[in-house]
């Protein structure tokens, strides 16, 4: 495939404006150097070099936190190198505009848009670099490029007669502009794009030396533990510090915004100096300071349906005065809970201050701590590191900004270390949700109308201004995002993400939102909206089919597209659970979603086992474009049914006195190996780009876990967490 | 003043008696692949030898380790075949987990060198992965068991009976 770079460029910047960044800066060119320049290397844009000792090395401008980013960004690069993944070394990249999300216009990881993004640029980039070798390798041997080729890091002539390492080629590649015209490789040349089955980070996880921000070492390093309110928006009234100051080891015991820091010599000694801190928080005025006062008020929400904003009002006149089937849904709080807790580790001084901490958004970090000292952000230089589970947890800066301050404060670096408590009770939490569905089905059984009202907390209006404020320019005041936030809100699009395209062709379609906002912080929690809308929409549509006295699977091909993703999906999943003819002793639920341009298929089977149902197997099919690592894919959607499950079987936030009541694993239990199921995966054969992975496996799962219940018990569930029994 | 075996050297540390081991290996010798989780042990990311035993350290007091041989995923030195095993399925995700994972398949296999399904399914109930990589490990434990030796009996440690939480 030949493509004019100048052309894709072109239309790429239509499309997300800043792809053209990493090209704009050859080595060439005299323009400013991307942030890791080194003297020597050749270094063609931001995303790649090759070192004067011929090491390629590659900057991963996203977060890895599990979903396999690195491999599949490697994979893409290496195959237009024609060099194996395995040779290339990565870095994480730092906070700098050349790394921002050519879609996002930031540097963030979520929206499982990573490889779906970057594909094709990130292909470019291989091209580009090996172009450049190869003419470089001419200019050495005399040969014509079009004689030579480029494998594994090694280039020669197709006659034979020469041969070269890269090092030797680096001085004189630096030399060349890069083609106008770049030759992108075929498909049918492929040696790892949907081939190559090695994760490029396995081997340092396995041996414990992959360096996750809880492990960064510094000369001088202290570790600080906080005190915060327990209520959301509790102020710091007043504390002493004396007995903290008498215990070994404890350094520095100030307050820091609304929290206590005890800065001590490890984290042990500052655990222990904390819980030594008496302190008072005022009592925070907070609307819903318990879990029944806020579903008390989604209830008086949805009594009055006018209030709602419309997010989608199609075909006939969607009446549900007089509904055959109706019914209200509701899913709790939920935690992000990263096996690691959060942390953040700052080195502040008067030049400069440095940041070491696993982050999904290193630019809201930077902006974020430049904030907080006051400074500019260009002072500010993020270190990103392996993420122990990110979620959507760590798109938050909260804990970079109480390290740079406390450091600052301290005056000598610190580590701020959270707690399992203080991950479970300040998180950024999946908000709750209510809705209630309503269905009219016409005489002859078909579906004439379909309502869908959600209430409850926006997302965007939560973190609208930390995020807000780092994808604009600095200049911007933070109030305004504030400001656009309550606006954002009352329409927020992944409120209704999930419901609001529902796929199913009914006579009429409503789907409406009320924002109820609430003092608990929120965040993106992997798969956002459709986390919770996947599960009510089909639950409802499982409800829906059993009104009409229809097989749900028949029902949902029924009204679904012909060619649309979703029907082939299930009809995969069908297939592999045997949906017509389950093996005797099981019951089985179905349910299918799409998100983040992917769809899955997902059939829960249950079992009896010693009196009780057991979640036995798990069969997934999944439509993701082109597979960059059928593996991964595999990974990605086991891992995202175990994450479902938790939250389906046991995962709930509740609220009393305006604080979270759980605080560790015993009460806010996560699936383990002895109850997790046989999870079996299949791809789907797709045309197209990649599409998302790391987050479609997840919505699914809920409705298929209580369809599958419905079908045991002949009761239907409509709150989550589920309660199992036979 | 603690002395111990770690990974197979004589220490001898000045550090408080109800430290726990975690923070001792983390914070006073910068072993950082054992990892923190929970601090009550409920997760198994902290999970380490004691004596050949599959132990959680975040809430085992360094005192309790006085004169006893404790292991860490640094004494596998990435050569255990589990370990290639783990490499060889792409086990880890974030792999913030494997280290405690590895250490208890590793305890386990050190007891039982052919576990069926059940029994590794069981044996690694107590080690979370949010992550959701149990299939793999459970298949990687598996490939393992197969042609596994046995290595050093284990004695289990019981935190109450040692007089402590």
């Amino acid at each position: 495939m030949s493509i004019s770079r100048r052309q894709f460029l072109k239309n790429s910047s239509t499309a997300g404006g800043a792809l053209a960044i990493g090209f704009s800066l050859t080595a060439c060119s005299g323009s400013r150097l991307p942030p890791v320049a080194a003297p020597g290397d050749f270094q063609p844009d931001a995303y790649l070099r090759i070192t004067t000792q011929g090491e390629i090395v590659v900057q991963i401008p996203k977060a890895e936190m599990g979903q396999g980013v690195i491999t599949g960004m490697l994979t893409l690069i290496g195959e237009e190198l024609d060099t194996s993944p395995a040779l290339l070394r990565f870095e994480h990249a730092p906070a700098h505009p050349q790394f921002d999300d050519p879609e996002f216009r930031m540097q963030v990881t979520g929206g499982s848009a990573s490889v779906r993004v970057y594909a094709r640029l990130l292909r470019e980039v291989g091209a580009a670099a090996r172009a450049a070798i190869l003419m470089a390798a001419s200019r050495d041997s005399g040969i014509a490029v079009e004689q030579l080729s480029l494998r594994d890091g090694v280039v020669s002539a197709k006659a034979g007669g020469y041969r070269s390492e890269l090092a030797p080629l680096v001085p004189l590649a630096s030399q060349f502009d890069i083609p106008e015209q770049l030759t992108l490789k075929s498909p049918t040349d492929y040696r790892f794009v949907g081939k190559y089955d090695q994760r490029a980070d396995a081997r340092s996880k396995s041996d414990g030396t992959a360096q996750f921000g809880m492990d960064v070492q510094l000369d001088g390093l202290r570790v600080a533990v906080l005190r915060r309110s327990p209520a959301f928006g509790g102020v710091l009234t007043q504390f002493d510090a004396t007995k903290a100051l008498n215990m070994t080891g404890v350094e520095h015991v100030f307050a820091v915004g609304e929290a206590v820091a005890v800065v001590a010599d490890n984290y042990w000694h500052a655990q222990q100096g904390a819980k030594a801190v008496a302190l008072t928080f005022s009592e925070p005025e907070s609307a819903y300071r318990s879990s029944a006062e806020l579903e008390a008020a989604m209830d008086s929400a949805l009594a009055d349906p006018d209030s709602f904003h419309s997010a989608r009002k199609t075909g006939s006149a969607a009446s549900t005065e007089d509904p055959t089937v109706s019914g209200d849904y509701f899913v709790p709080f939920l935690a992000h809970a990263p096996m690691e807790p959060l942390n953040a580790t700052a080195r502040v001084t008067a030049e400069r201050v440095d940041v070491w901490t696993g982050t999904q958004a290193p630019d809201v970090a930077q902006a974020a701590a430049a904030d907080a000292l006051g400074i500019s952000r260009d002072r500010v230089f993020i270190h990103n590191q392996m993420l122990g589970g990110g979620f959507g947890r760590r798109a938050g800066p909260d804990v970079v900004v109480e390290a740079v301050r406390v450091a600052a404060q301290a005056g000598v670096p610190v580590k701020v270390v959270w707690s399992r408590e203080d991950d479970t009770q300040q998180d950024m939490y999946r908000p709750a949700m209510k809705a209630r569905l309503a269905a009219r089905l016409s005489s002859d059984g078909s579906v004439e109308n379909w309502s869908h009202h959600i209430v409850g907390p926006s997302v965007l209006q939560s973190v609208a201004s930390a995020m807000g404020a780092a994808a604009a320019p600095a200049w911007v005041p933070d109030g305004v995002f504030r400001f656009a936030g309550k606006i954002i809100g009352g329409r927020d699009p992944q409120s209704v993400e999930g419901a609001a395209e529902l796929p199913y062709q009914f006579g009429g379609v409503e789907v409406a939102f009320r924002n109820l906002p609430t003092h608990v912080p929120l965040g993106f929690w992997r798969s956002v909206g459709h986390s919770y809308n996947a599960f009510v929409v089909e639950s409802f549509v499982d409800e829906v089919a059993h009104a009409a006295g229809i097989d749900p699977l028949q029902f949902r091909l029924q009204y679904l597209p012909e060619d649309s993703p979703e029907r082939a999906c299930l009809m995969q999943v069908a297939q592999m659970a045997d949906w017509q003819a389950p093996p005797s002793g099981v019951v089985q639920g179905i349910a299918v979603h799409s998100s983040f341009e992917s769809t899955v298929a997902e059939v829960v089977r249950l079992r009896t086992v010693a009196g009780e149902l057991r979640v036995d197997e798990v069969f997934c099919a999944v439509h993701c474009g082109e597979v960059i690592n059928p593996g991964i894919v595999e990974a990605q959607m086991q891992g995202g049914i175990v994450f479902a499950l938790s939250a389906a079987l046991f995962g709930q936030i509740t609220l009393d006195k305006g604080a979270v009541v759980q605080s560790n694993f015993h009460d806010y239990p996560l699936l383990r190996m002895d109850q997790s199921p046989a999870i079996h995966v299949a791809i789907v054969p797709g045309d197209g780009p990649p599409t998302g992975v790391g987050e479609p496996g997840v919505p699914p799962l809920a409705a298929a876990l209580g369809n599958a219940l419905f079908a045991a018990t002949g009761e239907r569930q409509r709150r989550l967490p589920f309660s199992v029994k036979a | 003043m603690v002395r111990f075996t770690l990974n197979g050297e004589q220490r001898e540390l000045d550090v408080d008696a109800d430290m726990p081991l975690l923070w001792v290996l983390r914070d006073e010798l910068g072993l950082t692949g054992t990892k923190f989780g929970c601090g009550m042990g409920l997760c198994g990311a902290c999970t380490i030898h004691l004596d050949g035993a599959a132990t959680r350290s975040c809430i085992l007091p360094v005192s309790t380790v006085e004169g006893r041989e404790v292991a860490t995923i640094e004494s596998l030195a990435g050569a255990h075949p589990l370990q290639a095993a783990w490499v060889k399925y792409n086990v880890p995700q974030c792999g913030y987990c494997q280290s405690g994972q590895i250490m208890s398949a590793a305890a386990l296999l050190a007891e039982n060198p052919a576990p069926d399904r059940d029994a590794i399914r069981s044996a690694m109930a107590g080690n979370l992965c949010r992550c959701g990589t149990y299939s793999r490990i459970e298949q990687a434990i598996a490939s393992v068991a197969e042609t596994a030796t046995p290595v050093a009996a284990v004695q289990s440690y019981d935190p109450a009976e040692q007089g402590t939480e």
